[in-house]
């Protein structure tokens, strides 16, 4: 028989100071082909206020992504009156580690310490932190492990930099720029709700790609989204030089097929729906991590044509005062829902994250218990 | 995903389908060249002449298939006949402030007047004119269902989109400002409908099935753009 999984702590950790629009180029530097106009329409589309970055107005970075990420779990075990030494696994996810090898769990372990244990480093964009924690919530199900914690952290300012871009960067580019940020969020699972307060019951997940049907839309290291073929990839060049001339190693996204990620939540929203895995009207808290607050008049509109809308004062997102830091975003809403006391005991939560990187999407349902009144 | 209508309530199974047929109609518009470039920033003032041109002929023509449907609505739908001629009266002009913007961006009022439908326009038009022909055609709000969503979905995305990109002046983006606003009314009256008992299940499905088809068409016509 399988075990059950809770969440039993969170933990979230934040770079420096909030930075404000206003300041974003003091600390990526200033782009000369860069029109204030597509700065303030970005700014407006994304609503994002405030991020931090893990780099000062010199542009040096301050911290490593793995010191991040270690940062965040010891906070998540410290709440849950834990220390590394406790956790039997460590799943990580993020876009791009410090180091291309080895893998980030194995950074991460180095730097928090503890005992032996087992280590999955999950790739992907805003996905991968969810796909850490399906794989933590399986090892726990299945018994294999008491404690385990996922984490999810980021660092791109550092590749955002005026510096880093050969040429003009390009709208694919340099939009980014003003959307992303750094930080990293993490959760312990174990088999048991705590006994001296709540604990977040996970009662499924689901995540899916539909990159069958996709071409890639988030992508780095070629120098266009429709090049990856043998020979033409940043690893393929006669330098690093050179790959970086190409604008291979910048991040790109391509926004002219985007909007088909809100088209793949809503098909993948009515498919739960339909297997009766979400109720809407019984969600009490949505927490979705959309990149730009843009999409979320699109996803609130095909919700409610479709009389599937969870209503809005049910809506929790920091996007506007965290910024949007890909696959640690659920983690950093998920810590403040959960320490400013949002959750009631009976409380259902639904988490969302989908992913532009080739599309998909993934789905966590909670439900929130008081494991002294189970007991 | 194959839920039956007989699994659930026919207004509910209705309105999650026709959101699973908008979300394959985004997808398939993301693939169209000249939305591509909307998008991203890359239209050229050709493209937005060539948009007001290719639509002209089906914007023209959206008022005769409704008073076309209506007057093949009978006796005991009169008050939604009464809808149907109420939306066309207000929608009958909109192809003169079309030609306006086409003139006000360097067109010629005589070629967007005489310009033959592209071959994605003209299968959307003899489908649509088709379909009203029919006693009670109500299937016609799965077009509806589209046609109104551009409008409340899309007009106004891409109207910023252009003015941005193109540094238009509010003369000469009439037409998709009107349609972003006045679509989210008519759009409202649509849905009191899809939620209404009207709605049987054997309609439901036909509803569906013309959502799916004039998505398709609407598509085409957008790629014969490029095309033509």
């Amino acid at each position: 028989m399988t075990e059950s999984a809770y969440i039993t702590g969170v933990g979230a950790f934040l770079p420096g100071e909030p930075i404000g629009n206003d300041e974003i180029e003091t600390y990526l530097g200033v782009i000369p082909t860069s029109s204030d106009r597509l700065r303030r329409r970005m700014l407006e589309a994304n609503g994002i206020e405030k991020r931090h970055f893990a780099i000062d107005r010199s542009g040096d970075t301050t911290i490593l992504n793995e010191e991040m990420a270690a940062e965040a779990v010891r906070a998540a075990l410290q709440g849950r009156g834990m220390t590394a030494k406790d956790a039997g696994m460590l799943a990580t996810g993020t876009t791009q580690a410090d180091l291309p090898v080895p893998g980030f769990a194995s950074m991460v372990h180095g730097r928090l310490g503890g005992g032996p244990m087992e280590i999955l480093s999950a790739g992907g964009v805003c996905c991968s932190g969810m796909a850490a924690l399906g794989a933590v919530t399986d090892a726990i199900r299945l018994g294999r492990h008491r404690v385990g914690v996922s984490v999810g952290s980021e660092l791109v300012s550092r590749t955002l930099r005026a510096d880093r871009f050969a040429s003009d960067p390009g709208f694919d580019a340099e939009f980014l720029r003003y959307m992303l940020s750094d930080g990293s969020g993490a959760v312990v699972v174990e088999p048991e709700p705590r006994s001296d307060g709540i604990s977040l019951r996970i009662d499924w997940s689901h995540l899916v790609s539909h990159a069958h049907r996709f071409p890639v839309c988030m992508y780095a290291g070629v120098s266009a989204p429709d090049r990856v073929e043998a020979g033409s990839t940043w690893q393929d060049q006669p330098t690093p030089a050179l790959a970086h001339a190409d604008g291979m190693l910048n991040l790109r996204q391509d926004i002219g097929i985007l909007s088909n990620i809100v088209a793949l939540g809503v098909e993948e929203y009515v498919g739960l729906v339909r297997q009766g895995r979400i109720e809407p009207t019984e969600i009490d808290h949505l927490l979705v991590h959309y990149s730009s607050e843009y999409f979320r008049s699109d996803i609130v509109r095909l919700m409610s044509e479709a009389g599937l809308m969870i209503p809005e004062d049910r809506w929790f997102t920091n996007l506007r005062t965290r910024g949007n830091t890909g696959a640690a975003s659920i983690y950093i809403m998920l810590e403040e829902a959960w320490s400013t006391g949002r959750f009631r005991p009976g409380d259902r939560v639904l988490l969302m994250v989908p992913e532009s990187g080739r599309f998909s999407v993934a789905f966590v349902h909670l439900t929130c218990v008081d494991g002294k009144e189970e007991k | 995903m194959t839920t039956t209508i007989t699994e659930t309530d026919t207004n509910t199974w209705l309105l999650e389908e026709l959101a699973l047929v908008w979300a394959g109609f985004e997808i398939q518009l993301s693939r169209v060249p000249i939305v591509g470039r909307i998008e991203t920033h890359t239209a050229t003032i050709d493209d937005y002449r060539n948009l007001l041109l290719n639509l002209r002929q089906q914007v023209s023509e959206g008022a005769r298939w409704i008073t076309r449907a209506a007057s093949n609505l009978t006796a005991e739908h009169a008050d939604l006949r009464a809808e149907f001629i109420e939306h066309a009266s207000e929608e009958q002009l909109d192809f003169r402030m079309l030609e306006e913007d086409y003139v006000a961006v360097g067109g010629s009022l005589d070629e967007i007047q005489n310009r033959r439908k592209n071959p994605g326009s003209e299968a959307l038009s003899a489908y649509m004119f088709n379909q009203a022909s029919g006693e009670n055609p109500f299937d016609l709000l799965g077009a509806m269902y589209i046609i109104e969503g551009l409008g409340a979905n899309k007009a106004t995305r891409w109207m910023e989109l252009l003015r941005d990109q193109l540094d238009l002046g509010t003369h000469q983006v009439r037409f998709l400002t009107y349609h972003g606003g006045a679509d989210t009314e008519h759009t409202e009256k649509m849905f009191a409908i899809l939620r209404s008992d009207l709605i049987t299940p054997e309609l439901a499905e036909s509803i569906v099935h013309t959502a799916r088809v004039v998505a398709r068409l609407y598509t085409l016509q957008l790629e014969e753009i490029d095309g033509g």
